[in-house]
C-alpha cells in the first residue's frame, strides 16, 4: 500500500484539522477554497506536469462547469447533481472537440491557443447576458444536498470539498500509475519515441485534455453551488495563470505538489496583507523565480532534499544488495 | 521468406534528395545492415520505414502489406520497432517505466478503468512489469531497474533503448547506430546482443558506422551512397566489391572479420 501512503497522510490531515479547530476561519473557509483550487491544480497537472502540454486557459473549463450548473438550476429548475453532470458533459464535449486542432500545436503556439480559448469563453460569458446575467453575474444558485443532508454550513462545505479533493487525488494517482499514465509521461519525454512504442499520441493527448477539463468542470459546479453567486471575473485569464502558478510552485509532474501549490497560494494571500494590492504581480514574481531557481518546484525540491538528508544519515550502513525501492512497484 | 520489401523509394527535402529510387529486400530472421557515409540517407530511410516520414514515391511492404501512410504507432502494432540515432529516452521516467511503455500494446486498459483502478488494471500492471523485467534482463540491465533514466551512463542508455524496443514484441527491429559512442568492451557486448536478438527470431535492420561490427554481425549488407543503392550482398561480397572500395571504404581499409 506504499503507493497510496501520501493519500492516507492527506486524508488524516483533512480529518484532524476540523476536529482540532472546528470554528477556525482558516479551516472552514480558506481551506475550502484551497481544496477547490487543489482539484483544479491536480487536473491541470495531469495535462501540464505529466503530459507536458501547457494550458493558459484552464479557467475556461472551470467557468463552463460553474455557469452550466448556475444556469441549469436557476433557469430550468434542474437539481444540482444533474446540473453537475450536464456541466461535465458539456465541458467534456467542448474539450474533446477542441483537443484535436489545439493539441496539434506545440510550445508557444499551444500556449497562445489555450490563452485564446480562455479569452473567448470569458467574452461569451460576459456577452450572452440573457443566459449568464453578463458582467453582473448570476445569483440564486441553490445549495447542494446529499440524501437530504444540506450542504449549507462552512463546515459541511469543508467536508464535501475535501472529500471531492481526496477523490480527485486518488483518481489522478491511479491514472499516473497505469498504462495511460506512462503514456502521458512518455509523450512528455519524447513524442516520437512514444509513437514508436505504439502509443497513439493524438488519442492520448485528447484523453488527458478531456480529463483535465472534466475535473475543472466538477470544481466549477461545486464552486457555483458553494458561492450561490458567480460572475465572469472568477474565470478570467488571471485565474488561469494562478492555476499554472500553483502547479509550477508545487512541482510539475507531482500530484501532491499540485495540492501543496494550491494550498500555499490560497493561504498566502489570506495571511499576507500585501497580497491584496499586488496579487497579480506577486503571482508573476513567484512564477519567474520558480522557473529560474527551482524549476522542479518547491514541494518536489523539498521532498528530494529531505530524502537526500535521510539517505546521508543512513549512509554508514552497507549498501543493500537488492536495489532500493524494489518492493515499490509490487504494491497494488 | 522476405519480411520487408522496398521498391522505388524516393524522398527529398527541398532540393536535397536524401533517398532516390531505392529498392531492397530484407529476408526474415537475418541481420541486415545498411551502411554508407554521413548523409547517405540511412536515418531518412529508417524514418520512412517506421512511418515518421512520408516517402515521395515508392512502396514498402512489411509482411506482404503496404505500410506507407500508416502512423508510427500503427507500425509498432504491426511488429516494427526501432531505436534512435540520437537517444530518444523518456528521461522523466525510471528505467522500468521506460521499458513498461514498450509494453503499451501488449496491455489494453484505458484511461477510465485506470482512474478507478479496476482489478483488471492491477493484473495488467503486474503482467507489464514482468514483460519489462524480462526485456531488461535480456539486455543485462536488471541492476538499473529502479534508477531514473537521466542518471545513467550513455552506454547503458543505448542498451535501454533496445530493451524498450524489444518490449514492444517486434518482428523487425530497426537499430540506428547502436554502437556509436561505445567503447570496445561495450561494442563487443552490443555485437553479442544483436546476435542474441536475431537468434530470438527477430529480424534486425542495422545502421552502423563501425565496419568491424557490421562485417561480423551481418548476414547481408546494403551500401548506400547519396541515397541510392551502391551494392548489396554478403559481408564478403561487399568487402571485395570494387565500387564500394572506391566510393566509400577506401582502398586500404582492412577488416578484422
Ligand atoms: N528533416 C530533414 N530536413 C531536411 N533535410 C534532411 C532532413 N533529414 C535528413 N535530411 C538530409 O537528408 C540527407 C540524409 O540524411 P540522413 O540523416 O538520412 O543521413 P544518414 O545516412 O543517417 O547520416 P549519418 O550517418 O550522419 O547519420 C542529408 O543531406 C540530410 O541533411
Ligand atoms: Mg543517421
Amino acid at each position: 500500500m506504499k503507493r497510496l501512503r501520501g493519500l492516507f497522510l492527506l486524508t488524516l490531515l483533512v480529518v484532524i484539522l476540523p476536529l482540532l479547530f472546528p470554528d477556525n476561519y482558516y479551516v472552514t473557509v480558506v481551506a475550502v477554497s484551497a481544496a477547490l483550487h487543489a482539484i483544479l491544480a491536480v487536473g491541470l497537472n495531469l495535462l501540464m506536469g505529466y503530459a507536458g502540454l501547457i494550458s493558459l486557459g484552464h479557467a475556461a473549463f472551470f467557468g463552463i462547469g460553474a455557469y452550466t450548473s448556475g444556469i441549469v438550476t436557476t433557469r430550468f429548475g434542474l437539481d444540482p447533481w444533474s446540473a453537475m453532470a450536464a456541466g461535465m458533459l458539456l465541458t467534456g464535449t467542448i474539450a474533446f472537440v477542441m483537443a484535436r486542432p489545439i493539441l496539434r500545436l506545440k510550445g508557444h503556439y499551444l500556449a497562445m491557443a489555450t490563452l485564446g480559448l480562455g479569452i473567448i469563453v470569458q467574452i461569451v460569458l460576459v456577452q450572452t447576458e440573457e443566459l449568464t446575467g453578463g458582467p453582473d453575474g448570476l445569483g440564486g444558485i441553490p445549495p447542494l444536498s446529499l440524501f437530504g443532508w444540506e450542504v449549507d454550513s462552512d463546515l459541511r462545505w469543508y467536508m464535501l470539498m475535501s472529500a471531492v479533493m481526496l477523490l480527485v487525488v486518488w483518481l489522478a494517482l491511479n491514472i499516473i500509475d497505469s498504462r495511460s499514465g506512462r503514456a502521458l509521461r512518455a509523450l512528455h519525454g519524447s513524442e516520437v519515441a512514444a509513437e514508436m512504442m505504439g502509443i497513439d499520441t493524438t488519442v492520448t493527448k485528447t484523453g488527458v485534455f478531456v480529463v483535465a477539463a472534466l475535473s475543472a468542470s466538477l470544481a466549477g459546479s461545486l464552486f457555483a453551488h458553494q458561492q450561490a453567486f458567480i460572475s465572469p471575473d472568477s474565470f478570467n485569464f488571471f485565474f488561469s495563470i494562478e492555476l499554472v502558478t500553483m502547479v509550477v510552485l508545487g512541482g510539475m509532474a507531482s500530484t501532491f505538489g499540485a495540492v501543496f501549490g494550491a494550498f500555499v497560494l490560497t493561504f498566502l494571500p489570506e495571511l499576507l496583507v500585501i497580497f491584496e494590492d499586488y496579487e497579480v504581480m506577486i503571482f508573476g514574481a513567484i512564477l519567474m523565480l520558480m522557473m529560474i531557481f527551482l524549476p522542479q518546484g518547491l514541494f518536489v525540491g523539498l521532498r528530494d532534499l529531505l530524502r537526500r538528508l535521510l539517505q546521508q544519515q543512513r549512509a554508514p550502513a552497507p549498501a543493500p544488495v537488492v536495489p532500493a525501492g524494489e518492493d515499490k512497484h509490487d504494491a497494488a | 521468406m522476405t519480411l520487408l520489401e522496398v521498391q522505388g523509394l524516393t524522398k527529398s527535402f527541398g532540393g536535397v534528395t536524401a533517398i532516390a529510387d531505392l529498392g531492397f529486400d530484407v529476408p526474415e530472421g537475418q541481420v541486415y545492415s545498411v551502411i554508407g557515409p554521413n548523409g547517405a540517407g540511412k536515418t531518412t530511410l529508417f524514418n520512412m520505414l517506421s512511418g515518421i516520414y512520408h516517402p515521395d514515391e515508392g512502396s514498402i511492404h512489411f509482411q506482404g502489406r503496404e505500410i506507407i501512410g500508416l502512423q508510427p504507432h500503427k507500425m509498432a502494432a504491426m511488429g516494427l520497432s526501432r531505436t534512435f540515432q540520437n537517444l530518444q529516452m523518456f528521461f522523466n521516467m525510471s528505467v522500468l517505466d521506460n521499458v513498461m511503455v514498450g509494453c503499451h500494446l501488449r496491455t489494453g486498459s484505458g484511461l477510465f478503468s485506470a482512474a478507478l483502478r479496476l482489478p483488471g488494471v492491477v493484473r495488467e500492471e503486474r503482467e507489464a512489469r514482468r514483460l519489462a523485467r524480462e526485456a531488461l534482463s535480456f539486455c543485462d540491465l536488471e541492476r538499473f531497474v529502479d534508477q531514473r533514466a537521466d542518471a545513467l551512463p550513455y552506454g547503458v542508455l543505448k542498451r535501454l533503448e533496445i530493451a524498450r524496443a524489444l518490449a514492444v514484441g517486434p518482428k523487425l527491429l530497426l537499430m540506428d547506430e547502436p554502437a556509436a559512442g561505445l567503447n570496445d568492451t561495450e561494442t563487443a557486448e552490443m555485437q553479442r546482443l544483436i546476435r542474441c536478438i536475431c537468434e530470438r527470431g527477430i529480424t534486425v535492420l542495422l545502421v552502423e558506422h563501425n565496419m568491424g561490427l557490421v562485417m561480423r554481425v551481418s548476414d547481408r549488407i546494403l551500401v548506400l551512397d547519396y541515397g541510392t543503392r551502391l551494392a548489396e550482398g554478403t559481408p564478403l561480397e561487399i568487402q571485395n566489391d570494387r565500387r564500394v572500395i572506391e566510393a566509400y571504404l577506401g582502398g586500404e581499409v582492412q577488416y578484422a572479420v
